[in-house]
């Protein structure tokens, strides 16, 4: 399966923060997305998401039954500061959920994905308001994978869980890989090469993909933050 | 489609009893009394889900009953020989104003938000649902609503079967109109104000033509409900023929509008007063020579020109074409005149609630809060007294010259009126003068005092303050019944000079004693 990303252009009044981007993304690996603060990276996963008008630019879905315009509801998108509705029980949010996307869901089971995310019983039955930003993380996190969407973009969705759930959730992902198109973005370097198959930095408004070639970690790194540095000398 | 309904029903339900329930817990007693258990109980929400749909029944055929007892009190009220005929036109005026602003496919919801971009409902699946219920809802409330009132009304049975089926098959072409007009020009309509009001006054005004014997027709209504059923098929097409609902829904729907109430009016007063494009540069003349809290004072009110001064600006050329007209209608009706004259006399009571609608104080503190002492108060050094108050009496000072302008327009307005209506006593036109800017004082003074001392809004900039609301109706009704009074002018010039004065004083010993505890962040 591959995303394709031609000619993927936003600015906002003048400020061009994405310019001519094309990239192709494929199945099977996770994508690192990492780029200096304001690069843009939001703006990338929100113009895929269709959630901001774009000046130009086609995203394109090609998978076994044919290259198509990519859909919105191809897409499960993860944001960085979770919205829930806060005044459900995680629970109820999960039964409805399901429910709703029946169709979509192979499995059914609640306490199955409770327990992908550690969400213990006593915490199932309370507000989503008095939730934790951590937990409403896990949350969202879990809707977004359990309706089984072909991309999965992820923007920062680890910093605010404790550890334990980290790693489980970076087991999660690497299973997920599979069958899906990861693109994770964080500003965690170590994250990102502890994690991802492929980084890519958002520089100069285009998508560069750093390759490891036969660099060790050390060299790799500092490969990764000279191509970023070179932004600020430019 | 039918199942898509009953789900954003059955959230919406359990979404408001939680609240309720989160609510109700806040209480002293009642947080004891009701536990956390109580989210759990799947019976309750089901009971009480059952019970909210009854209560929806009962509550849209009560709606739908007043409202067409409204029509027919209008019809009453217009003309009473013919109240049938004026009850026809009346409801044919407001089925082509539903036509125009009842869309139910583009209005902002929480439930929509819900729906579509947190459950991933199908939108379009959710847009039938809506269209569809809305068509049966109608079908079965305007037909017991017409039987009911037709026991008085006494129209054909033909004319009922048109008045019935013309608002709901017209409806769905005002959707398609509305979506249609969204798509080209990226906005809802209904948001271009002008247009809305234009649209809505006109329509209004010819529901009062059966007072001149003027009435819709037979044949007008055969000839709509005509043109309805041919654009209907054509716009249900359309209608179904649009792919991008959720792109549409997720475009107006935005998660600040539709998370709850109180954040979507923190959100609307953010909005209202958002520091505009081209205002963000300042001219480095005017921030020359300024230093420190000087200079902070000036940029936050060259960058807040939309709110305030040009806003004052609007006003003044507003009041100015007022006086205008007035003077012109003096020269050409001695009823005019006389009326003036007297107003100017004995009504000087009205200039309060002028002047309260004209000052800038209440939005300008909400722009003061939201874009900068929102961020500012968290810092210790913001808050020691000694500053707080410097800014106080900065702000005042520009407030109070802002809000000026408009007021120099109303002294310089009343004197040619003064002039115009031939009164020779010049204590009028002074006291007149000093009344009116005494009055623009005071409410610059005023509505920065209350903000100095209440403070009302918390951190995420929502209204909290109960005493601060208090304070606004207050204000209002205070300056309401300020109209009632009939003094003389002299007597009443001087009252309003005294009061503002005596009101100041006092309410700036206030702030200097009290602000550096209580302005501060909730």
């Amino acid at each position: 399966m591959k995303l394709e990303v031609i000619n993927l252009s936003k600015s906002y009044a003048d400020n061009k923060v994405l310019n001519g981007i094309d990239f192709t993304f494929e199945s099977g690996k996770i994508y690192g997305l990492i780029g200096r603060n304001g690069a843009g990276k939001t703006t990338f996963f929100n113009a895929l998401n269709e959630d901001i008008d774009i000046d130009s630019g086609y995203f394109y879905l090609e998978d076994e039954y044919g290259r198509n315009p990519l859909d919105v509801k191809d897409i499960g998108y993860v944001i960085s500061t979770p919205v829930v509705p806060e005044f459900l029980t995680a629970k109820e949010f999960l039964t409805f959920f399901i429910e709703i996307n029946k169709e979509k869901i192979e499995n059914t089971d609640i306490d199955y994905y409770f327990n992908l995310v550690q969400i213990a019983k006593e915490d199932q039955d309370k507000l989503l308001r008095d939730f934790s930003h951590g937990m409403k993380n896990k949350m969202q996190i879990l809707i977004n994978i359990i309706s089984n969407p072909k991309v999965i973009l992820l923007d920062e969705p680890l910093t605010s869980l404790d550890i334990v759930v980290q790693e489980e959730m970076k087991k999660l992902f690497k299973k997920l890989k599979k069958d899906h198109i990861i693109i994770f973005s964080t500003h965690i370097l170590e994250l990102a090469m502890d994690l991802c198959d492929e980084i890519v930095i958002l520089n100069h408004k285009k998508l560069e993909q750093i390759s490891k070639d036969n660099l060790n970690t050390k060299k790799y790194k500092d490969k990764i933050i000279s191509a970023l540095k070179d932004e600020k000398n430019a | 489609m039918l199942n898509t309904l009953k789900m954003s029903l059955k959230i919406d339900d359990v979404y408001s009893l939680n609240a309720f329930i989160y609510n109700l817990r806040k209480l002293p007693v009642l947080k004891d009394l009701i536990t956390t258990d109580i989210y759990k109980s799947k019976s309750l929400k089901n009971v009480i889900h059952f019970f909210a749909i009854i209560y929806r029944i009962l509550k849209a055929i009560f709606l739908r009953l007043l409202y067409f007892l409204t029509i027919f009190f209008c019809a009453c009220l217009l003309n009473e020989n013919n109240f049938s005929k004026t009850f026809i036109h009346i409801y044919f005026i407001f089925t082509i104003i539903g036509f125009f602003i009842n869309n139910k496919l583009l209005v902002t919801s929480r439930k929509k938000y819900f729906s579509i971009i947190i459950f991933q409902m199908n939108a379009k699946k959710f847009m039938e649902s809506l269209l569809c219920s809305a068509f049966f809802k109608n079908l079965f409330l305007n037909s017991l609503s017409l039987l009911i009132f037709n026991t008085f009304l006494h129209i054909s049975l033909s004319s009922i079967i048109i008045l019935i089926l013309l608002p709901i098959i017209l409806r769905i072409t005002g959707e398609a109109l509305n979506i249609l007009f969204y798509k080209k020009y990226s906005y809802v309509w209904l948001n271009n104000y002008f247009l809305y009001f234009t649209i809505l006054i006109f329509l209004l005004l010819l529901c009062l033509l059966p007072i001149k014997n003027i009435f819709v027709t037979s044949k007008i209504l055969n000839v709509s409900l005509l043109i309805a059923i041919i654009f209907s098929p054509i716009s249900l097409i359309y209608l179904l023929k649009i792919k991008d609902y959720k792109l549409l829904y997720k475009k107006l729907n935005t998660k600040n509008l539709a998370m709850n109430q109180e954040n979507a009016s923190a959100y609307s007063r953010q909005q209202m007063v958002e520091v505009k494009n081209k205002d963000i540069n300042i001219s480095s003349k005017k921030i020359k020579n300024k230093k420190g809290y000087d200079l902070f004072n000036t940029i936050f009110f060259e960058r807040h020109k939309e709110i305030l001064l040009r806003s004052a600006k609007k006003y003044a050329v507003l009041l100015a074409v007022i006086y205008v007209v007035i003077v012109i209608l003096i020269y050409n009706n001695p009823a005019v005149f006389s009326a003036t004259k007297k107003f100017l006399t004995n009504n000087l009571g009205y200039f309060v609630i002028i002047m309260y609608f004209i000052n800038r104080g209440a939005i300008v503190t909400q722009a003061m809060f939201f874009n900068c002492d929102h961020a500012m108060l968290r810092y210790n050094f913001y808050r020691e007294p000694q500053v707080l108050l410097n800014l106080f009496k900065k702000r005042l000072i520009t407030l109070i010259k802002v809000n000026l302008l408009p007021a120099f327009v109303i002294v310089l307005g009343n004197s040619f009126l003064l002039y115009f209506t031939k009164q020779v006593n010049i204590s009028m036109y002074i006291m007149l003068a000093l009344y009116i800017i005494s009055l623009s004082i005071f409410f610059s003074i005023h509505y920065l005092v209350i903000y100095y001392l209440l403070q009302p809004f918390n951190s995420e900039m929502q209204l909290k303050k109960v005493s601060y609301s208090l304070v606004s109706i207050l204000t209002y009704v205070v300056c309401y019944f300020a109209t009632d009074i009939t003094l003389n002018y002299f007597n009443f010039s001087l009252l309003g000079i005294l009061f503002t004065i005596t009101y100041s004083l006092i309410s700036l010993y206030l702030v200097y004693k009290f602000s550096p505890r209580t302005f501060k962040i909730n």
